[in-house]
């Protein structure tokens, strides 16, 4: 799981730099990683906050982004029947995309549930603590970096990040392109409605060209993000 | 962030005219919070019995390309709320078409992070 500890600071100086620029306290800056503890929603949380998005909106945008944990939360729940539900409730929490990625695997060919348990719940406590780390290095750096180095700019680097390699598949292609058109048609649209709507026209094309091409039934597939 | 259109990259405010409340910043906290633990949760324990339907197996595989396309392009082909800039003049739309090929072919966060900002800065320098 080092790699991916590795690849989720950036993310989250970005996100402790982000909170501070739209007006939150250290404190509830901090407080927005230890609870949320996704970058997709807290970014996207602190961005449509500073556009002037209504509340009901900004947790819509979250909760679409948060969907894709329906996905990793159906993935491993065959394999924590046995487990007993304080467990259960802590490997919810700690469930990210980086979690997910680099232990479902494990889970899957490994007859050691006990061992695979222990793993995710290691490496996610190492996770947790690794976003909180990076979020005070945000907040404290979001106060001294001067804005003409454009910091800004790693939000879209590091979505683009995750984006670009689910870019080799055809059907991620084929949503890629419709999501980018409507985002970009649909700019207008008031309160920042465009990203849900963007957003949901991608996922409708995706499963349309799923349908075409006669595939898509197996859910299981490369972790996103 | 001046105009209520834009959302392009969080850091511009810099603490400017735009007071948030706290109270919003909290409560925003707790329920995205528990959004998100609901998600995560939500087959784990609560459908722990029940079989995903197919066409939402299906729906959510897509989630994430939708959703990061919506995020990431409107923040690199908008130089400014309402101005879309497709040309080689907009230098953030030449840095995300270099990052993003690095992405693309090395998989590799930190190193897209460096590239696309290193050649952001760089046309900058010397393109604008």
């Amino acid at each position: 799981m080092l790699p991916m500890t590795v690849g989720l600071i950036p993310f989250g100086i970005v996100c402790g730099v982000g909170a501070i620029s739209v007006g939150a306290s250290p404190v509830s800056a901090l407080a927005m990683s230890m609870i949320i503890f996704s970058g997709a929603a807290q970014i996207i949380a602190t961005q449509l906050l500073a556009a002037g998005a209504p509340f009901a909106v900004v947790v819509l945008s979250c909760f679409v982004v948060s969907l894709r944990f329906l996905m990793y939360s159906a993935a491993l729940a065959p394999y924590l029947k046995p487990v007993n539900h304080r467990w259960r409730n802590l490997i919810a929490f700690l469930l990210t995309d980086q979690a997910f990625a680099s232990s479902i695997r494990r889970f899957r060919e490994s007859p050691d549930l006990r061992g695979s348990v222990s793993y995710f719940v290691g490496g996610g406590v190492v996770l947790w603590a690794a976003w909180q780390i990076a979020t005070i290095a945000g907040i404290v750096a979001g106060a001294v970096i001067p804005a003409s180095w454009q910091l800004e700019f790693v939000v879209p680097l590091c979505f683009l990040a995750l984006l670009a390699p689910l870019l080799h598949e055809r059907a991620a292609l084929i949503v890629f392109v419709t999501s980018a058109v409507a985002a970009i048609a649909l700019d207008a649209m008031p309160m920042r409605l465009s990203m849900i709507c963007a957003g949901m026209a991608g996922i409708a094309a995706g499963v349309i060209a799923d349908r075409m091409s006669g595939r898509g039934a197996t859910a299981e597939s490369e972790p996103g993000n | 962030m001046s105009s209520p259109t834009g959302c392009r990259g969080a850091a511009r405010p810099r603490r400017a005219n735009l007071e948030i409340s706290q109270l919003l910043i909290w409560a925003l906290i707790f329920v995205v919070g528990a959004i998100n633990f609901a998600a995560r949760l939500s087959f784990i324990a609560l459908f722990a019995r029940r079989e995903m339907p197919p066409l939402l197996a299906r729906a959510l595989r897509h989630v994430p390309a939708a959703m990061l396309t919506a995020i990431v392009v409107p923040a690199i082909v908008f130089a400014a709320p309402g101005v879309l800039r497709l040309d080689i003049g907009n230098i953030k739309l030449i840095a995300a078409l270099i990052a993003g090929i690095v992405a693309w072919r090395w998989r590799n966060t930190m190193l897209t992070i460096a590239v696309g900002m290193v050649s952001l800065w760089l046309l900058q320098r010397f393109v604008s």
